[in-house]
């Protein structure tokens, strides 16, 4: 597929989850200023066969933003390379929990232990 | 990225769904501004005979309730989508009160959408059953129970603490909800809920003891701003930048404002008596607390509930510095008895209503995405 062009098939092999969730933290809540990887709202990001497969939740089911954070995750993951199909799924339980969020979260609002 | 499927994102058939809704919320926006002016006393034609009376109900229930009943469908995602009866009945009983057709059909449908909402509540409540979703559930109550006082009592002051009830308590559950993020201790979570009591208690007097039913809503008005301004995220957020600081800004105004709203709820106790005591009773709640709110959550609200992309814009600041002057410069006119500051300070308001509308219609426009293939 690269037909010898150096750096081609790079860009065209299918991303790693672990790249997946590093371009998720472009993702971010506008109100707290924090992204959602960050907040613990990511429940789970793979890749398989091109496809990226996404599993979040937002902070209590009376919350509406799942939407606006569906677009967000695909605008994001647009920039990946090599993904033939992203699904993204919001859930609204198991409920999340403010300790599901990192210490960099907890930091930036304020937590302290 | 030729090739790339997505799932999820279907802006325009989501704005097209939900147009009909918006189209009728946008009506009952614009004539409950318009009954404002004539409230004002502005020579303006009254278009309908009784328009006057129904600013509240349908700046209330007709625009505000329409938007959060679909707030509340959306995040449900319920199969078949049932939630959206709330915002329906909300929207087609503001239409059928426009339209002249009987008033107690038009009270029905509102009251019908607030039920509709409590069922909502109950469904979130069985998912995660938390203090916060209880809260707002309350809210939706109040909705309903406003709906029915307004229905079997004519007077529409009767109904306004109810309306007042149901927005507060939606935005204190909200941001109960949010102050999650900032680990208050049990005892602080108990002193709002104490809070809210007190306020709830307050409402329920209203009816068989008007005067000193406000005084105790009105306390925890205050009680519910003070929390608000200690523990609410906005005081760690206003510290950050571009739209998120935007937000804090409205949201800390806001609580000034309640707290202002539950001064004069607790000093004069008055409901009945209408002049410049209630004015300023009022429009320190729905226009200095809930507008404010509005104002601060419609980048985040409108992409989310209709699909269309709202980006921050620096000038957003202006409608909202406009809301707030207005408001300030009409409780002047209230407190002085001042006609002409209390007149051209609603008319202040209401242009930064349509001043931030306009801004947001332009915004969106701007920053149209192309549709998705889905």
């Amino acid at each position: 597929m690269a037909n010898g062009a150096p750096g081609l098939a790079a860009l065209t092999e299918e991303p790693s989850p672990e790249l997946v969730r590093e371009l998720l933290h472009g993702v971010i809540d506008p109100e707290l200023g924090i992204d959602i990887v960050e907040l613990g709202l990511l429940r789970e990001a793979t890749v398989e066969a091109g496809v990226a497969r996404i599993r979040f939740i937002v902070t209590t089911p009376a919350c509406p933003l799942s939407t606006y954070i569906e677009d967000e995750i695909h605008a994001c993951l647009a920039q990946a390379p090599g993904l033939r199909h992203v699904l993204v799924q919001s859930e609204l339980e198991p409920p999340w929990s403010p300790e599901e969020m990192s210490e960099s979260a907890r930091r930036a609002l304020g937590w302290r232990d | 990225m030729e090739g790339l499927s997505r799932v999820g994102p279907q802006g325009s058939s989501r704005l097209l769904r939900r147009a009909p809704l918006l189209a009728a919320a946008l009506v009952a926006l614009l004539a409950g501004l318009w009954a404002g002016l004539l409230r004002l006393g502005f020579d303006l034609p009254p278009l309908r005979s009784n328009l006057a009376e129904l600013h509240g109900p349908l700046l209330v229930l007709g625009f505000l309730g329409t938007q959060i009943g679909l707030e509340r469908a959306v995040a449900l995602r319920r199969r078949p989508p049932w939630p959206y009866l709330a915002p329906v009945g909300a929207a087609a009983g503001a239409v059928w009160l426009l339209v002249g057709l009987p008033t107690t059909v038009g009270q029905l449908l509102l009251a019908l959408g607030g039920g509709v909402l409590c069922a909502v509540f109950v469904a979130v409540h069985r998912i995660d059953p938390t203090w916060h979703n209880a809260v707002m559930g309350l809210g939706a109550v109040a909705w309903t129970a406003g709906a029915i006082v307004w229905l079997n009592d004519d007077e529409v002051a009767r109904a306004v603490p109810f309306l007042a009830a149901f927005l507060v308590l939606t935005i204190v559950g909200e941001r109960l909800e949010l102050s999650r993020m900032r680990r208050p201790t049990r005892t602080a979570r108990a002193a709002l809920l104490l809070a809210i009591a007190l306020f709830g208690s307050g409402v329920i007097l209203t009816l068989p003891d008007p005067e000193l039913g406000i005084r105790l809503a009105g306390a925890g008005l205050l009680a519910q701003a003070a929390w608000l301004a200690r523990y609410d995220v906005a005081r760690r957020t206003v510290r950050m930048s571009g739209v998120t600081r935007y937000m804090a800004v409205a949201l800390l105004a806001a609580y000034w404002w309640l707290a202002v709203a539950g001064a004069f709820w607790l000093s004069s106790g008055e409901l009945l008596g209408g002049g410049f005591t209630y004015d300023a009773m009022v429009h320190t709640v729905f226009l200095g607390f809930v507008f404010s709110m509005v104002f601060a959550h419609a980048p985040v609200i409108v992409p989310a509930v209709l699909g269309v992309a709202l980006p921050y814009r620096r000038a957003m600041y202006g409608p909202l510095v406009l809301l707030h002057a207005g408001l300030l410069l009409r409780v002047l006119g209230d407190l002085g008895e001042n006609v002409t500051a209390w007149r051209w300070g609603g008319a202040l308001d209401e242009t930064a209503i349509l001043a931030f509308l306009a801004l947001a219609a332009g915004s969106a426009l701007r920053a149209r995405r192309p549709s998705s293939p889905g």
